[in-house]
């Protein structure tokens, strides 16, 4: 089967900061997840991919044609970018229309295509008034209205559900899943790996601009189930707390805080540790304020990936 | 899609939402800014304070100088250069290159409607002026065709201008700087140059259509070697058709970074 989106020994660097290097990268029907950290790569990668920059070296194409100017393309792509943009002197309808008008349908069809796009994102009762009157989250629903509008066959998201009310975040995976199971492309990005997981299990994970991983979702959670674990606990019995967990084989160390109000816990099997702290905090009442994972965040989990 | 369909669709909307912008509300009172002077100038000349002769002299030295000199190009300037510029700014290029439209469709659609909203208010404010002017003379067919005249000429005028700026706006990003030094500092200046390098100058082309007699009280006419009027007629429409053309070769190849990129 041909791959929808191809993309070969591709380069793009600004001046002298890196976008992307040297990245091969087939993607098939289906959902993609383009996860990584902030900085990593991801909209560099889209925004070629939506034909808005040229690459520097290598080469992408969609469908089999380059994008970069070839406006042909865009009948088939919809592309959702990251930046809370919007013309704000006009309403979210003539916003939507006018793009629906630009994309070639006419008349009754364009006002139609407009109007299932704004009732896709919950914004039919907001349509007429002035995109300047939106909130962040409401903004956010409008670019994904005018990246659907077309019923693209390749869609991309740039963070998607950035700034979107909890509500809304799942109504949108569910929209993006719905999409994948019509047989369309989807490519969505997020630097927040449960984001993705909840959508799909093919991921990309890209960083400092290069492709660091590919493939299946589960094969990547192991690799990060095994990434030895910080937990940072808050409480004003530390040793006490400490004596009860130093006898596990699943903890490789423990260290108290400087103001003797907490302790830093690492573990291998983070899981297993959760559940055993969990029954122990239980059973032994010590009193807890606060437990933190300081390292349980993408840039952490990718810098054990490269072995830093 | 050919690239008419598009055009009129952009001009269309581009138009209707410039005309709700802030920015337009502030240019409507700088347009009006030479019809305030021209009333009060006809103030003075009913309390005595000035004669008629005085009031069609500021017409012809003051307000015209002001029109051509200063309205048309700084309008002309804002008005072209927001076209790439504000999309830069605001973030919103992409959602206008990333339809299947060609670029110079996007460009061309919203250069005629930031055209169009420019010359309605040099039009309207020059009408005002202009009738302010000449209300005692308005029976006279002569007074109606140096009407037809002037405003011919700022349309050219903005045409040209417009035209050079939109090619600016497609070329740099903090577009104005420059386009503020060539209005006030070329454009002012080398206009004023003996020979054929005043014909360097777009404000050369324009004064040399005006019906304005040479004379040494005239801000338009002073070391002014005029060309012929058709002349001058087609090197304005070549120069805006020119810069038009630079515009969109600049737009269509020319990649435009819309933030720092992650």
């Amino acid at each position: 089967m041909t791959p929808v989106l191809k993309a070969e020994k591709l380069s793009k660097w600004y001046g002298n900061i890196l976008g992307i290097s040297d990245i091969n990268l087939e993607i098939r029907s289906g959902i993609t997840g383009l996860l990584g950290p902030n900085g990593a790569g991801k909209s560099t990668f889209l925004k070629i991919a939506a034909g808005q920059l040229k690459p520097k070296l290598g080469a992408l194409t969609v469908f089999g044609e380059p994008v970069y100017g070839n406006p042909r393309l865009f009948r088939r792509i919809g592309f959702c970018p990251e930046h809370d943009s919007a013309y704000v002197e006009m309403s979210g309808r003539g916003f939507i229309l006018l793009l629906a008008r630009l994309h070639g349908f006419a008349g009754a069809e364009a006002a139609a295509k407009a109007e299932k796009a704004l009732a896709t994102v919950g914004l039919l009762d907001s349509q007429d008034r002035l995109i300047k009157g939106y909130s962040f989250g409401m903004r956010q629903r409008l670019r994904l209205a005018s990246s659907i509008l077309h019923e693209p066959e390749l869609l991309m998201l740039d963070e998607p559900l950035r700034g979107v009310d909890p509500l809304w975040r799942i109504r949108i995976m569910q929209l993006i899943k719905d999409y994948g199971k019509l047989g369309r492309t989807v490519i969505v990005s997020s630097h927040i790996l449960p984001e993705i997981e909840a959508m799909t299990n093919e991921i990309v994970l890209i960083h400092q601009g290069k492709i660091f991983a590919k493939g299946d979702i589960h094969r990547i959670r192991n690799l990060i189930d095994s990434h030895p674990h910080q937990v940072s606990i808050r409480t004003p019995h530390p040793r006490q707390l400490a004596a009860r967990l130093i006898g596990n084989d699943f903890i490789s160390g423990i260290e108290f805080a400087s103001d003797h109000r907490g302790l830093t816990v690492r573990t291998n099997q983070r899981d297993q540790f959760f559940t055993h702290l969990m029954s122990l905090l239980a059973e032994s009442g010590v009193e807890t304020e606060e437990i933190t994972s300081p390292d349980d965040n993408l840039q952490a989990v990718f810098d054990y990936l490269i072995g830093k | 899609m050919k690239a008419k369909r598009p055009i009129r669709i952009l001009f269309r909307s581009f138009f209707s939402s410039g005309l709700r912008a802030k920015r337009t509300r502030v240019f409507i009172l700088l347009a009006l800014v030479p019809v305030l002077l021209m009333l009060a100038a006809r103030i003075m000349e009913g309390v005595g304070s000035a004669s008629a002769r005085d009031v069609a002299g500021f017409f012809g030295h003051f307000m015209l100088s002001l029109y051509f000199q200063l309205l048309i190009p700084v309008l002309a300037l804002f008005f072209g250069t927001s076209i790439v510029n504000e999309e830069l700014d605001n973030k919103t290029l992409v959602y206008l290159t990333t339809v299947p439209v060609p670029r110079r469709a996007v460009l061309l659609g919203k250069y005629l409607a930031a055209l169009l909203l420019a010359a309605l208010l040099i039009v309207a404010g020059f009408l005002l002026c202009f009738l302010a002017a000449s209300f005692t003379r308005l029976g006279d067919a002569a007074a109606w065709e140096e009407l037809g005249l002037f405003l011919g000429t700022s349309l050219l005028a903005l045409f040209c201008y417009s035209a050079l700026f939109t090619a600016l706006g497609a070329f740099m990003k903090k577009s104005i700087l420059l386009g503020l030094f060539f209005v006030f500092g070329w454009e002012s200046v080398v206009q004023y140059f003996p020979g054929v390098t005043q014909k360097f100058t777009i404000i050369h082309w324009i004064k040399s259509l005006l019906p304005i007699p040479p004379g040494q009280n005239s801000f338009l006419s002073f070391q002014l070697q005029p060309s012929p009027p058709l002349q001058s007629v087609l090197t304005l429409l070549a120069a805006g058709l020119l810069f038009l053309y630079i515009a969109v070769f600049i737009f269509e190849r020319k990649e435009y970074i819309l933030s720092d990129n992650a």
